[in-house]
């Protein structure tokens, strides 16, 4: 049945607010801060054979998740039936790690199977080794929370035994009682309206809408991959730290290829899974690794639904971190390795994206890449234990646009609607003292145009003896992953450190409150991505997210902008000039002639400090002969004439790197520097020069434009025969 | 003869209603002027004065009250063309506006299609720039105890920065004040001081509620648009004044009530968007005066769909308010719900799908009919051509229509690309929209709890007329009404009005049988009315002319959202301790069903609420006599016209010219009400009365 276009939109209008509608039950019935005001939920319509209809606008994961737990449900279950809902948290049936709870049910109109609805919540604590779930001391899922498959409502009878055993599994029983109701009332809440629709509009219409606006989507989806440039690219990242303890750096690569109307990414070369609880499922990272075709391609033009995963394949390699098998950890994989995922595939549609007249201005290379989360436990107000995740990492940057800055505090690209909670929220919920939340000057990664920035916060334990904290920092305390691209360079880092005896007694009375971490009095100590430990009175926890990467060149950045940034707090004078070459007089000007001289003085240092490969130091003249068609490749870089027999060339001075079968990075000049470079908060345990990565700068022989940054791990700049950095820094 | 005057400037223009004490209403419009708006009202007076055959003076003079509902301070913020503001709030938390809760600044009061576009979805700018926000070395913790004293020198020296920066207002929120307020009263008093009569907006005055962002913006638009409005209304008590009238004028706020001139100052932000919530009351008084406790009111123009929704007599209150884009604030308000769906919405199709809006060709190029420029349909380009619309007679003929081109651009937009008659795509661009329409109206009735079959439909606005059986029918409602002042229905809302004072203050408690927690309760209360009391009468009001409402924010401790409940009992003692629960809970299982709540689940109250009314005087609205045995309704029959909607087909629908039809007169469907602010379709099935007030009241033909 092919329905109307009227009735159509009619119809799928409809199911949309319901759903919506069932977003909202949740949000007024939790009372987990993480799903209220971090968003960190979703819920779902979905076909009868588990089909995703109508995704809602929160954690978009969640329910390109759910499809699978679905699937499994019909699988395992002994039976089903109208009135049901089942509820898991087992990673192994699909649901992202064992706090994100799904509830589904199968949808009856009349005594037939319909539909399903669906919705899954963040729980605070689920037990486990670890307060918050986050089991950052696991090596194994046996360590882990319970993993549960159960059916919470039975024909419509709310079954208190189940109920019994969720709530009893956790640290904080009545936070987790009341968001077992609040999902169970948000799919009542769903099915009555739906029972409506049904009985307006007739089961055959309403399942055709369903069905129609899945295929009319991927038929859009499909036209839009179409239009962009066939072609292969790369990218790497990383995870430095997987557990307590351990520094380890895990790699992530993604090969995205493009072929007509279909998306192929490849994580081959991606590191086996780990004793550690960062690895995740090949269900959370297909989720992870197709959310940007939802932010960068469908807009809010193309309904989200199951059309995403008909135009791209992920595959996985089985037993790395990103498609682990028990008895691999989990808890922690999906704002590891899932985000991660995100992240590279952001990257590499990026590049892809940078090659079309079309879709350039959609390009964003990251968007706050690293979630770092910390888990605050302690006795809180009436003696009560209480526990949480701060919100503050919500305020990360995001990377840059081809034609604008990245936003300063946007937040996580797979849950737009991430935010940070008001401080005394933060205050009234957990026993803490919030010192500062503020913006982070030269967090955003230098660009032409530049990353937005993040936030940084300090916090201590208030009115209580001493709080533990449990931080599940993704990475970025080592490398940032807030890449940029086309020559901008990488946001901040990721970063958490603890100021041990600080001299609180006197800040306090005086409110003279430090800057950053000088001033506190005490010991600082940089953390790695994964620590916990104990606030005591007089210790304070500091932490930032990542800034955005920058897109550009930075010295082809209009100064007026960096001027406006300086005067705005955005950028440091010291960084205005080092960065990106701009000279401000006395108050606050641009000296125009100062900053020509001092960019013309800082290109010439980049060329004399670059390692240029025999034989492509030789400037050649590429301006092509007559009409052929120039393409563009990426920020300075174009390719002039057909596939076979064209050339790669620099767009400002039309050096030509290579022939077109070639890539020009391999035939640029190329510069190594300590990570500091890019910005004073990368790095930070090593005072900006880690002795893992390096900062690597790919430049135009001739004309000494950057291209790409990236960061690189030292291994493998020595597995590709580039010399070895001398590093001074030992860590701090 | 005494008279009671509302006048509403609304964007295009300034309507005035004046009843008298026999309660008889006139009504009339002028252009408003927008660069001095005071002189759209003065015309409007001059026009409606002509109607009552006599002098402004002389209405003015005789008038017992003016309430006016202005857009200035509306303005005053879309415009960012208010008062120079700077921030004072405690070190360290400087950035809290600017950082404006992470994504909140970027998705806040933006439509969730445009949301999901990532990359083009701008974060909004600050009202304060960084330039002029000053931290203070003190610190307020949660008890509201203090943990860092202020200190005098340091507030000094950031008010001479401020104010010699230019400033010509300053908001002040300090962490936690709405605990402790002492910290904010010394900077109000060093700025009361040194500033030279700088306005001064505090957060916990005008805010006293959990949360620094929201507290924050809400002093921060109340300083941004106070001075000027202010002025606004100073000079419009003047300009009264010297035509004779005689008291303060009063002037609506969003919360549907309204305050004295002497309160600008403090009730600014509450001014913003208040023209739409006069509408809402309008329909409240009629829904009284009709026996009607629940009630619907939709308001359609040029680029919006409002529905506001009053239960049980009250209207519902907005939770999360925001006055712009990233903008939230904390001031009570009546909830209006708005979605982009409006005459003026462009209907457009990608090859696939019939889509509606967002986008809006909104008054200016307008719809393709209006021949201003216009090249994309519009919602008013299909109703033209169904026929819906007289292309010869809109707005009284105050307007041709073009309606060949309104059917080329229809067949080219359209009906072309997705291969259908233009007859078929008009139907469906009527449809898509009414749909959309009604799925709003059961978004805020059935998200609350409610059954939209339980409410009286108004429709009001130029647009709302044409569609409301339709949205009305899809939601089974019975009873659909078009007021016959629904022209000019905010100024109505204006005239009928009371004055209210709201007080707030959030003074989170763990709800337990102590007597420590019935001690706070009651001292909570005790406190707000003391302050409710001491403005009454600094109002000039009477203690015994009021009479004052109390309510509680609940919610289960831990969560986010509260309940908000009536509180009738007055002290509260262990005898009726049991109400709070029994109230939440039962709201609570009605908006989620029966075993949503956990009796065993503690609660906390969050905020209390006290609203003290002084009931206004107005006059009964008067009724005309009806006609008997539908006598002389033939006379308003000027025609038949062709009609096409996709649940009737082919329609002939008889045309009833509005001026025509007396109370008392009933036509049935197929028919269309034609009048010269509005027109009303009533389809097949349908029978539309005039009543006494001379409303036009259409529900189902029974049987």
């Amino acid at each position: 049945m092919i329905v109307d276009p009227i009735t159509f939109e009619v119809v799928k209008h409809r199911l949309w607010q319901i759903n919506d509608e069932q977003a909202n039950a949740i949000r007024t019935m939790s009372v987990s801060p993480i799903v209220v005001e971090g968003n960190d939920f979703g819920t779902g319509l979905f076909t009868k054979d588990a089909e995703i209809i109508s995704p809602g606008a929160y954690m978009l994961i969640h329910v390109t998740t759910m499809d699978t737990i679905i699937k499994n449900t019909m699988a395992i279950a002994s039976e089903i039936n109208d009135g049901d809902v089942f509820l898991t948290n087992d990673p192994f049936i699909g649901a992202c790690h064992q706090n994100d709870v799904a509830v589904v049910s199968p949808f009856f109109y009349e005594g037939e199977h319909i539909m399903w609805v669906g919705n899954v919540m963040h729980y605070a604590d689920v037990a486990g080794m670890d307060e918050g779930s986050f089991c950052i001391n696991a090596d194994n899922l046996y360590q882990e929370a319970p993993r549960y498959f159960l059916k919470i409502v039975d024909r419509g009878k709310f079954s208190n035994e189940v109920e019994r055993t969720v709530v009893t599994n956790s640290r904080l029983p009545d936070m987790v009682a009341l968001d077992v109701r609040a999902q169970v009332g948000a799919v009542h809440v769903a099915r009555k309206r739906l029972h409506e629709v049904l009985e307006e509009h007739g089961v055959e219409t309403v399942t055709a809408v369903a069905e129609q606006s899945i295929a009319w989507a991927e038929r859009k989806l499909r036209e839009r991959i179409s239009e962009l440039p066939d072609g292969e690219w790369k990218t790497q990242v990383y995870i430095d730290g997987d557990r307590v303890g351990s520094d380890r750096i895990v790699r992530i690569c993604l090969r995205l290829e493009k072929k007509g109307d279909h998306l192929y990414f490849d994580y081959t070369g991606t590191d086996p899974q780990v004793a550690a609880s960062i690895n995740t499922t090949e269900n959370v990272t297909n989720a992870g690794t197709t959310a940007p075709i939802q932010a960068l391609l469908c807009r809010g033009e193309i309904d989200w639904n199951s059309s995403v995963k008909r135009v791209a394949t992920v595959y996985v390699p089985e037993g790395s971190v990103l498609n682990c098998r028990p008895p691999a950890a989990v808890s922690v994989g999906v704002i590891v390795c899932s985000s991660l995922a995100n992240a590279a595939s952001m990257h590499v549609m990026s590049q892809m994206m940078s090659g079309s007249e079309k879709y350039r201005d959609l390009v964003c290379p990251s968007w706050a890449n690293s979630i770092n989360a910390v888990n605050i436990f302690g006795i809180g107000r009436r003696g009560k234990y209480v526990g949480n995740v701060l919100s503050d990492h919500r305020g990360g940057g995001a990377g840059a646009r081809t034609f604008g800055d990245g936003f300063d505090h946007g937040g996580f690209a797979l849950c737009p609607v991430s935010l940070m909670a008001d401080v005394e929220n933060q205050e009234w919920k957990l026993p803490v003292l919030y010192l500062y939340r503020k913006q982070l000057p030269d967090s955003g990664g230098p660009g032409k145009f530049r990353g937005g920035m993040t936030a940084v916060t300090a916090v201590m334990p208030h009115r209580t003896d001493r709080l533990m904290w449990k931080s599940q920092n993704t990475s970025g305390a080592d490398q940032s992953n807030a890449l940029g691209i086309g020559g901008g360079y990488p946001g901040a880092g990721s970063q958490a450190s603890v100021v041990r005896n600080a001299d609180t007694e006197r800040i306090l009375s005086t409110w003279d409150i430090p800057e950053y971490y000088e001033g506190f009095g005490g010991d600082l100590k940089h953390l790695s991505s994964k620590s916990d430990g104990f606030l005591e009175s007089s210790d304070l926890y500091i932490y930032h997210a990542p800034g955005g990467g920058g897109v550009g060149d930075p010295f082809h950045r209009d100064p007026e902008r960096v001027r406006v940034d300086v005067l705005k707090g955005a950028v440091t004078i010291e960084m205005a000039r080092l960065a990106y070459g701009i000279v401000l007089a006395a108050d606050l000007t641009v000296d125009v002639e100062g900053t020509r001289q001092e960019r013309l003085r800082l290109v010439e240092k980049r060329k004399s400090e670059a390692n240029v490969r025999d034989g492509d130091a030789v400037v050649a003249s590429g301006n092509g002969t007559g009409d052929q068609p120039i393409r563009f490749v990426i920020e300075y870089v174009e390719q002039i004439g057909d596939d076979e027999n064209g050339m790669v060339r620099c767009t400002e001075c039309h050096h030509v790197y290579c022939s077109a079968s070639e890539e020009a990075r391999d035939h640029a000049a190329v510069r190594y520097s300590p990570l500091r470079k890019a910005g004073p908060w990368l790095a930070e345990r090593w005072a900006g020069d880690s002795p893992n990565f390096h900062l690597v700068e790919y430049l135009c022989p001739s004309c000494g434009v950057v291209f790409d940054v990236l960061e690189r791990l030292q291994a493998e700049a020595l597995l590709l025969g580039e010399p070895k950095r001398e590093l001074a820094a030992t860590p701090q | 003869m005494t008279y009671y005057i509302g006048v509403d400037t609304g964007g295009t223009f300034t309507d005035v209603v004046i009843l008298d004490d026999k309660g008889t209403i006139i009504f009339d419009k002028a252009l408003s002027t927008p660069d001095n708006p005071a002189l759209g009202v003065m015309n409007a007076l001059t026009n409606a004065a002509a109607l009552l055959n006599t002098e402004v003076e002389t209405v003015l003079a005789d008038a017992a009250r003016f309430a006016h509902g202005t857009t200035v301070a509306t303005n005053a913020l879309i415009n960012r063309r208010g008062a120079k503001v700077g921030l004072i709030t405690t070190v360290g938390f400087e950035d809290t506006t600017i950082i404006a809760r992470g994504p909140m600044g970027r998705t806040l009061g933006v439509p969730i299609e445009q949301t999901l576009d990532y990359i083009y979805t701008e974060r909004a700018e600050p009202l304060v720039p960084k330039a002029l926000i000053r931290g203070i070395r003190e610190r307020v913790d949660l008890e509201g105890d203090v943990i860092a004293p202020i200190n005098r020198a340091d507030v000094e020296q950031a008010v001479k920065e401020l104010l010699a920066e230019g400033v010509d207002s300053i908001a002040v929120c300090l962490m936690w004040s709405f605990r402790n307020r002492n910290h904010e009263d010394v900077i109000k008093e060093t700025i009361g001081s040194i500033g030279n009569g700088t306005h001064v907006s505090l957060s916990s005055e005008v805010a006293p509620v959990i949360g620094e962002f929201e507290r924050a913006n809400t002093a921060i638009v109340n300083a941004y648009v106070a001075p000027r409005l202010a002025s606004y209304i100073n000079d419009l008590q003047e300009r009264l004044g010297a035509q004779g009238f005689k008291w303060p004028l009063q002037v609506m706020k969003n919360s549907g009530g309204a305050c004295l001139p002497s309160r600008i100052g403090r009730e600014a932000v509450s001014i913003i968007d208040s023209g739409p919530v006069a509408g809402l009351v309008a329909a409240q008084y009629f829904g009284k005066i009709l026996g009607y406790d629940n009630v619907l009111a939709t308001d359609m123009g040029g680029t919006s769909f409002d529905v506001g929704v009053i239960y049980r007599g009250e209207p519902a209150e907005e939770k999360m308010p925001f006055v712009d884009h990233g903008l939230p604030v904390r001031a009570p308000r009546v909830k209006e719900v708005g979605i982009g769906a409006g005459g003026g919405s462009i209907a457009w199709t990608e090859g696939q799908r019939l889509m509606v809006g967002p986008q809006s060709a909104g008054a200016s190029p307008g719809p393709v009919c209006y021949g201003q420029g216009g090249t994309a349909p519009t919602v008013t380009d299909a109703l033209v051509v169904l026929g819906i619309l007289d292309p010869d007679n809109f707005f009284g003929g105050r307007m041709k229509l073009d309606k060949a081109a309104a059917e080329a651009a229809i067949q080219e937009r359209v009906a072309g690309p997705l291969n259908m008659t233009v007859l078929e795509a008009a139907a469906g661009i009527y449809d898509i929209v009414t749909a959309k329409m009604a799925d709003l109206i059961r978004k805020v009735t059935v998200e609350s709890g409610y059954d939209p079959r339980e409410f009286a439909l108004f429709a009001y606005g130029g647009a709302s007329p044409a569609h409301v059986v339709q949205y009305g029918a899809a939601l089974g409602i019975k009873e659909m009404i078009v007021p016959h002042s629904s022209a000019v229905f905010s100024a109505l809302g204006c005239v009928l009005s009371d004055v209210k004072f709201i007080y707030e203050h959030s003074d989170p408690l763990y709800v337990e049988e102590t007597q420590e927690f019935i001690d706070a309760f009651n001292g909570a209360f005790n406190d707000l009315e003391a302050r409710v009391l001491s403005d009454v009468a600094a109002s000039g009001i009477g203690a015994d002319e009021i009479f004052l409402v109390r309510r509680l924010e609940v919610r289960y401790e831990g969560q986010f959202n509260e309940f908000t409940i009536p509180w009738h009992e007055g002290a509260l003692s262990f005898d009726t301790m049991g109400q709070i629960r029994k109230e939440f809970e039962e709201r609570y299982e009605a908006r989620f069903g029966q075993g949503a709540s956990r009796s065993i689940h503690p609660l906390e109250v969050i905020t209390f609420r006290m609203e003290a009314v002084k009931a206004t005087e107005k006059p009964a609205i008067a009724q005309v006599e009806e006609a008997k045995n539908n006598e002389g309704v033939d006379l308003a029959k000027v025609g038949t016209r062709p009609v096409y909607l996709r649940r009737y087909g082919q329609l002939e629908a008889v045309v009833y010219d509005y001026d025509h039809l007396r109370a008392g007169h009933t036509l049935e469907g197929p028919a269309i009400i034609q009048r010269r602010d509005t027109l009303i379709l009533v389809p097949p099935g349908y029978k539309a009365t005039i009543d006494g007030y001379q409303n036009t009241r259409i529900s189902a033909i029974e049987g």
